[in-house]
């Protein structure tokens, strides 16, 4: 199915579509991190951006082609996230999130006043092409990117089901009786940073594939947020849940007015707006929602969107016996 | 010019001390950074405003209000929605708290838009009064006075009003807190309350210099973080400290070597500082016993 | 008979030997000196009132805590200081007192962590798999097999894919006790395996490690505060009382030792 979508799907949604699926991809390395390793990170857009700006001056300063690029990108990201990982062998909880959230201001901190990096300014993203195909066209992004998240998708669900993901688990649940079953902690906890940057690292080369244009701006705190949000909403350790709360968030992200265009709803939240609220605010809504789902998360469903769907699927199920 | 810049950086680290000691009396009491403690600020800082602007109230009366709504923000956020959590482990309540901050933060922008505006102090925010052979400003200087004299009436309350032993008895042992009669789940509440208060005051004396707008706190508040990391999470007079040699170091960094890097260095000398010190420069780190 | 202040170091070398062993928390003395030998194929244990220093030794064996001072060696191999996970893959398993088990995992997966440092499934290979054809799918096939037959041994068929968190506390028992198993280990630490049970229970656990000790040649050192179950399982006994070892050798001398029956039953009227 998702390989007709293009087709059938409005020009300019095809980018949306894009968009989401490199959100997913994120997501799926957050997942593992967050989800089944009981990591924190508020740093992950650092990643993305160590991704994005890798592909870029790979291609600009060494003409490779995107591809290796790309690969180059997931590599070099995965080198932060091992360094990031080590200190956090040492930190607890709320220590360990300062010290990502950190991370992921220093890295944008440091490309935007870095001319080599393209300071504030930014870089411009030559035309890539695999092979003798172009990759000027929304169409061809699409099917390059969303095969990445495919294939991405599956790794991350063998690596889960298999005996790294349980000793993820296992040091997520109890760091202590991980270690007395002969798992080495520090071995596992580096490596899950390191393949969750990975993931971004690749991520922020597609992004950059698709806008044409990378800056520091784009790389900020609340898009570290956004993706740590959308995996809790989704559901931790989830994957289904990942990709549908990944896809969500990836949507608001982009869409400004997805709010004001649903059916009645959105008719309902521009004339609120006009009378109580200030005028142009209502792209702020979609934070708001951002933030009730995740209370709605951890507060209602732990389960996330994962769990709101096995119930619906629970309830259809008894429909359909009784 | 050093004692110029000394100078900022005492004010700078003042609002930081404030913030990381908000924060720290939440997280003593219940193990989770409250990363919603910035917003909550801004968002009792904007009530002044309007009360300010739009209802022409005096400077006391909108500081007050101000002050008290965000006593009650913080008592509502922690009985309503923290207490309600159904897997309260660490990491899911530090994401209620995320949560929180971003729907506070969109809520701001939807209510009083992106625009940056002036926010009106009682005196002009350039006035310079010279201490000592040294020219600062006046707000700097009402902002380290108003600081020290809370954050000393905060130490004074712990210390010597039954209240205050109350709350120090259940940080440091809910249980045994409970089984004396002590009321911890109000108790916990009412932290909420004040360190919200700590931080709206905080907010009333950046609003001033930067101008107000939703993301108004960002900053403080990451750097509050900075600073009762740096100090330790368990330990007031540590993050205090922490956060005025946090301002200090910033601005001594800022003036002497480079301005853009100012912020950078903050969090790159925490990770450098808990790479040696994982609980913090005077923080103690506690094991589980298995 | 006596007390041995030091682990004699025999000539006949002992699975566990540990010597003058110490451990100390800023101004807290846990374990003053203590010493014993476990031999192969037996099984040992530890008694003594709360707080006297018996959760701290095991810490102390499996890697938890880096003592103080004096030495545990196992095989003749010294390993006070390393870290958990080494000492875990030399043969030696461990349960808690306070149960830590993967709460969110199944009953398999718990025990099938237990397979972890008898498999080598890495980053590659566990995203290269493939259904019934890789190496990592050969791989889980056959632990999962051996895990199995654990499930069987300890009767936990009925709970295997439920998540251990739900499982009643005795359930959870067993199934660390499964998890301990299935690596395999030479020597096997259970820390207070019958707290919170009834004497029926209690009978049930005795058996139970009995017939693990026998079925699977393991050695066990047993942590246990009832004084009746330490006697009936072991072979031979160490009391502790304030960290420091106060009758050490078979059960029944231990049993009768004057400082045991003080340490446990205070001094005399009041």
């Amino acid at each position: 199915m998702l390989a007709v979508l293009p087709l059938v799907v409005p020009g300019y949604r095809v980018f949306t579509l894009s968009y989401m699926a490199v959100f997913v991809i994120v997501g799926l390395g957050m997942n593992l991190l967050v989800g089944h390793t009981g990591q924190v990170s508020l740093g992950h857009a650092g990643f993305l951006a160590i991704g994005a700006y890798t592909t870029v001056l790979a291609m600009t300063g060494w003409d490779l082609p995107f591809i290796v690029a790309l690969l180059l990108a997931g590599a070099v990201a995965a080198l932060f996230g091992f360094l990031l990982g080590l200190p956090a062998l040492r930190l607890q909880g709320p220590y360990l999130a300062i010290a990502t959230l950190g991370f992921g201001l220093a890295v944008t901190q440091i490309i935007g006043h870095s001319a080599a990096f393209g300071g504030h300014m930014g870089l411009v993203v030559p035309s890539a092409r695999i092979g003798s195909l172009s990759l000027s066209g929304d169409v061809s992004r699409y099917y390059l990117i969303v095969g990445i998240a495919l294939l991405l998708g599956l790794a991350s669900r063998n690596l889960t089901v298999t005996r790294v993901g349980r000793a993820f688990r296992a040091i997520r649940d109890s760091e202590i009786a991980a270690a007395t079953m002969g798992v080495d902690v520090a071995y596992y906890k580096t490596l899950s940073f390191a393949v969750s940057a990975a993931y971004a690292g690749v991520a922020g080369g597609l992004l950059a594939l698709m806008t044409g244009f990378i800056s520091p701006g784009v790389f900020t705190f609340t898009l570290s947020l956004i993706f740590l949000a959308m995996v809790v909403i989704g559901g931790l350790g989830s994957i289904a849940g990942t990709v549908l709360g990944s896809m969500l968030m990836g949507y608001l992200a982009l869409e400004m007015d997805a709010f004001q265009q649903l059916p009645v709803l959105g008719g309902l939240l521009e004339t609120f707006t006009e009378r109580f609220m200030s005028p142009g605010g209502l792209p702020n809504f979609g934070w708001v929602v951002t933030g009730f789902l995740i209370g709605a998360a951890i507060l209602v469903e732990p389960r996330g969107l994962y769990g709101l769907w096995l119930r619906l699927e629970g309830l259809f199920r008894r429909r359909a016996e009784g | 010019m050093l004692s110029q810049v000394l100078a900022s950086g005492l004010s700078a680290g003042s609002i930081y001390a404030l913030m990381a000691l908000a924060l720290v009396i939440t997280y003593k009491t219940t193990e989770v950074p409250n990363f919603a403690q910035g917003e909550m600020a801004m968002v009792s800082a904007f009530v002044a405003y309007v009360l300010l602007t739009d209802y022409q109230t005096g400077f006391l009366v909108a500081f007050t209000a101000a002050l008290v709504f965000a006593f009650f923000l913080g008592i509502g956020f922690e009985g309503l929605i923290l207490r309600r959590a159904k897997n309260p482990t660490h990491l899911s309540l530090i994401i209620v708290t995320l949560g929180f901050m971003l729907g506070l933060f969109g809520l701001a922008g939807w209510k009083w838009g992106a625009d940056q505006r002036q926010f009106p102090f009682p005196f002009s925010v350039n006035r310079v009064v010279s201490v000592g052979g040294v020219s600062v400003s006046v707000l700097s200087v009402a902002t380290i006075a108003i600081a020290l004299v809370l954050m000393l009436a905060v130490f004074a309350f712990f210390r010597y009003t039954r209240l205050g032993v109350a709350m120090q008895a259940t940080q440091q042992d809910p249980v045994a807190a409970r089984i004396n009669g002590v009321p911890t789940r109000m108790i916990v509440g009412l932290t909420f309350g004040i360190s919200s208060v700590m931080g709206t005051v905080a907010a009333l004396l950046t609003a001033p210099l930067i101008t107000l707008d939703p993301t108004l706190m960002w900053d403080p508040l990451l750097k509050g973080f900075a600073a009762a990391v740096l100090g330790g999470l368990n330990t007031p007079v540590g993050a205090v400290l922490g956060g005025y040699l946090l301002g200090i170091i910033e601005n001594l960094f800022g003036a002497y070597v480079s301005v853009e890097f100012k912020s950078v260095v903050a969090f790159l000398i925490i990770v450098v500082v808990l790479w040696f010190r994982p609980s913090g420069l005077f923080g103690r780190h506690h094991s589980r016993k298995v | 008979m006596t007390v041995a202040a030091r682990g004699a170091v025999v000539s006949n070398p002992a699975l566990l030997t540990v010597e003058g062993l110490t451990m100390r928390f800023g101004g807290l003395t846990a374990l003053d000196d203590v010493g014993f030998n476990v031999e192969r194929g037996t099984i040992f244990s530890v008694i003594g009132p709360n707080g006297s220093g018996k959760s701290t030794a095991f810490n102390c064996i499996s890697g938890v805590y880096r003592p103080t001072a004096g030495t545990v060696r196992f095989e003749g191999k010294r390993i006070s200081g390393m870290a958990p996970h080494r000492i875990a893959r030399l043969g030696i398993a461990r349960t808690f007192q306070n149960i830590e088990l993967f709460r969110s995992e199944s009953t398999i997966d718990n025990l099938m962590l237990g397979r972890h440092q008898h498999m080598k499934t890495g980053l590659w290979r566990g995203v290269a798999m493939v259904n019934g054809l890789t190496s990592a799918a050969r791989e889980e096939r056959a632990n999962r097999a051996h895990v199995h037959e654990i499930i069987e041994l300890m009767d936990l068929g009925a709970v295997r894919d439920r998540p251990v968190g739900e499982l009643p506390y005795g359930t959870q028992k067993r199934v660390e006790l499964g998890r301990a198993i299935a690596m395999e280990p030479k020597l096997l630490l259970v820390d207070e395996p019958s707290a919170g049970m009834n004497a029926e229970e209690r009978a049930e656990v005795a058996t139970g490690l009995r017939r693990l000790q026998r079925e699977l040649g393991l050695t066990i050192l047993l942590i246990e505060h009832h004084l009746g179950l330490a006697i009936d399982l072991a072979d031979r006994a160490l009391a502790l009382n304030f960290g420091r070892a106060i009758a050490l050798g078979t059960p029944q001398e231990v049993r009768k030792h004057p400082d045991v029956i003080r340490a446990y039953l205070g001094d005399g009227p009041r």
